[in-house]
């Protein structure tokens, strides 16, 4: 008889974060680890072989052998995708997280594949209409949010045909909280009937700033999707809906007054080039930084990185 | 509700201390020898940095005006105003009886009434008056100096040429400083922490050097210095350099002992013989603390000793039950929100833990810790990984 298998005590040493280390430093108590997560970032799940040859035993002995990265110290470089847990065993579907930009022309993409945001009036009144006068697709108004109705909308469901729409999604997958996570030093999130600010939850050492909006106590920014119509606006998700997120994005102040940041970290383009084309044509040079606005729901953990621009006429 | 964070209990949480040991060897060619050399003047070394007041000598372990240079350990010279060598006349006298006060005051404190007291050897009660102050760098003791670990051997020859380029006779007589009793028989009435007394015996040469000595009896072997663990300050009376019968606290034995131009150590030439028995004395009274460091640093043949540090660590074990973290928010995870690791809904589903995430109350990843590969996590099992945070 022999000895049993005893190696399986795992001890893993942790590396503090930046963000750990600045509130270790800050001293006020804000250092505290309350909880955890899991993490699989490094795993490409397209890997799991279900047809394997040689059996069960080798699913997945691609996934097993992937490389696993030392830990990173930037906060927002660990813990991308997030292990779930779920009462039940039994789910063959789960929820994704779905830019809608065919609701209407308001929630469109612009045909950079971006959204533009205008950081002054110069840059709006030189992109709310083309040349010939018609509104252009996905492009947010940074200084006046109000100006016109275009915002960001995003869907939360089945994304899959095998379910109708008209079912109610299982109250387990409707994500109920979502988090929006953006440079701030670029904009801030507003709601898209007031263009009142979100409050920030947190900006932490890489100026990212943290967004939490709930349902119910920010109706504005969260709400559910009633439409189950399989041909609606509303339809972006093929499966059972859950809920919905709608924003703008204001310029930052910095943005708006200065081209600091624009020469630091942004482009110059001819609008050409750049496809961003306003009312006058091409021929207009912009001021260009590129960044993405991540949301990602609470719950769920799914994440979309939206692609956005700042732009600047010059 | 799907959720993707666990919440720790009062039970997942463990905290822990840890002392680290490791051996710190400074050998004396770094001290004296490799930096040095005929043509080059004592002090001069590149690996020696003197400074414009004169009252302590920095040593590196490289040429210190390179950014790669350490600091390792400082060298002084303190006398007590009651000790013979203290007289108007003396070199820098002042200056060697402010290093003497700030040490004593700093390592020993106050008397009641104030005054600071003097270095004292607690095996026999006599005063040390007359010092050497090697303060070691942080960077070598780190948190504390491991007790019982420490040895400093250095020359005592003296009656022999004593040249920069280091004659095979010039370490042919040597005395081994040891705080072997530090390990179970260190002192705690120091206002910085625990000392020990540094304990002196031949350790080259055919003879007994010292005082009282008999080879291979250490409890014959005479103290002459003290060692402050966790300030990291090794305090050594000059008596090493002199003989008992005129000293309050002379060590050395025989014929053997150092002349005081070779205590000092001015000059690379040869230097002659003299035949006192009061060395330091001799060599105090005239010489500068840069002089008298230069010419201890000479004689190091070598310093070890083991450094400590104290690691505190909290233990997060974090417990993954049948049914957590069995699905995934990989992107991957999902072709068209349909679980790639499933074919039917009865299927079992599958993670792979790659990373464990420390979060705040707000959702602020504070710390990582990862594995070293991927981690099958099913309904199957339960998962307890214990992670460790040092402090």
């Amino acid at each position: 008889m022999g000895f049993l298998d005893n190696s399986g005590d795992i001890i893993l040493d942790a590396v503090l974060t930046d963000t750990g280390r600045m509130r270790l430093a800050r001293g006020d108590g804000s250092f505290k680890i309350v909880k955890f997560a899991l993490g699989d970032d490094e795993i490409n799940y397209a890997l799991y072989n279900k047809d394997h040859a040689s059996g069960s035993a080798y699913y997945d002995l691609e996934v097993m052998q992937t490389p696993v990265l030392e830990a990173f110290t930037d906060n927002i470089a660990s813990m991308k995708s997030k292990l779930i847990s779920l009462p039940r065993n039994n789910i063959l579907y789960l929820p994704v997280i779905k830019l809608n930009t065919t609701f209407d022309s308001a929630t469109a993409k612009h045909s950079s594949a971006h959204f533009l945001i205008a950081v002054d009036t110069v840059t709006e009144n030189e992109m709310d209409v083309d040349a010939t006068g018609v509104s252009i697709d996905g492009v947010l108004m940074g200084e006046s949010p109000n100006r016109a109705g275009n915002r960001i909308r995003l869907d939360q469901g089945l994304d899959t045909t095998a379910i109708s729409p008209g079912r109610t999604l299982d109250p387990l997958l409707v994500e109920t909280q979502y988090l929006i996570e953006m440079d701030n030093r670029l904009g801030h999130i507003v709601s898209r009937q007031d263009a009142s600010r979100a409050s920030v939850s947190y900006v932490d050492d890489d100026n990212v700033a943290s967004y939490y909006l709930s349902r119910g106590t920010d109706s504005e920014y969260v709400a559910s999707i009633s439409d189950t119509a399989a041909a609606a606006g509303d339809g972006s998700i093929k499966g059972p809906r859950g809920t919905k997120l709608t924003f703008k994005v204001q310029s930052s102040l910095e943005l708006n007054t200065s081209d600091y940041l624009f020469d630091t970290i942004g482009t110059t383009a001819l609008s050409a080039d750049a496809v961003i084309v306003g009312k006058s044509g091409s021929g207009k040079t912009f001021k260009v930084i590129t960044s993405t606005i991540r949301v990602v729901g609470v719950n769920t953990g799914y994440r979309v990185d939206i692609p956005v621009k700042f732009i600047k006429l010059q | 509700m799907a959720t993707t964070f666990k919440n720790f209990l009062s039970n997942d949480l463990a905290n822990t201390r840890t002392l680290l040991h490791e051996a710190i060897p400074i050998t004396g060619s770094i001290v004296s020898g490799t930096y040095g050399g005929a043509g080059v003047a004592l002090g001069s070394e590149t690996n020696i940095k003197t400074y414009g007041h004169g009252i302590f000598e920095s040593v590196y372990d490289y040429p210190y005006l390179s950014s790669s240079a350490n600091q390792i350990f400082d060298v002084t010279v303190g006398i007590a105003s009651n000790s013979s060598v203290s007289a108007s006349t003396t070199t820098q006298n002042a200056k060697k009886i402010n290093i003497y006060n700030q040490m004593a005051q700093y390592l020993v404190g106050y008397d009641t009434t104030g005054s600071i007291k003097k270095f004292k050897l607690p095996t026999n009660s006599k005063e040390m008056r007359d010092c050497y102050f090697i303060p070691f760098s942080r960077l070598l003791i780190k948190d504390e100096i491991k007790k019982g670990s420490f040895t400093l051997d250095m020359s005592v020859s003296g009656t022999t040429t004593f040249t920069q380029t280091k004659a095979t006779n010039y370490f042919v007589h040597r005395i081994k400083l040891t705080d072997t009793s530090g390990s179970n028989g260190y002192y705690v009435d120091s206002p910085v922490g625990e000392y020990g007394v540094l304990f002196a015996s031949t350790s080259a040469g055919t003879l007994a050097l010292l005082q009282g000595e008999t080879l291979g009896n250490a409890k014959t072997n005479p103290a002459v210095g003290l060692l402050y663990y966790q300030a990291g300050i090794a305090v050594i009376s000059a008596s090493v350099f002199s003989q008992a019968q005129n000293e309050e606290n002379g060590a050395l034995a025989g014929a053997v002992y150092p002349n005081h131009a070779s205590i000092i150590r001015t000059s690379n030439a040869a230097t002659a013989v003299d035949a006192s028995t009061v060395g330091f004395h001799l060599a105090a009274t005239g010489a500068t603390i840069a002089q008298l460091a230069d010419g201890f640093r000479n004689r190091i043949y070598n310093i070890s000793y083991n450094n400590t540090t104290e690691l505190n660590s909290t233990i997060y074990f974090c417990r993954a039950g049948h049914s957590d973290f069995n699905y995934s928010s990989n992107p991957t995870y999902l072709t068209g929100s349909s679980i790639r690791v499933k074919t039917r809904a009865a299927d079992t589903p599958i993670s792979y833990i790659t990373t464990v995430g420390l979060y705040s109350a707000d959702n602020e990843l504070l710390a990582v810790a990862k594995l070293s590969e991927p981690l099958r996590k099913d309904p199957t099992n339960e998962i307890t990984l214990r992670v460790r945070l040092d402090f």
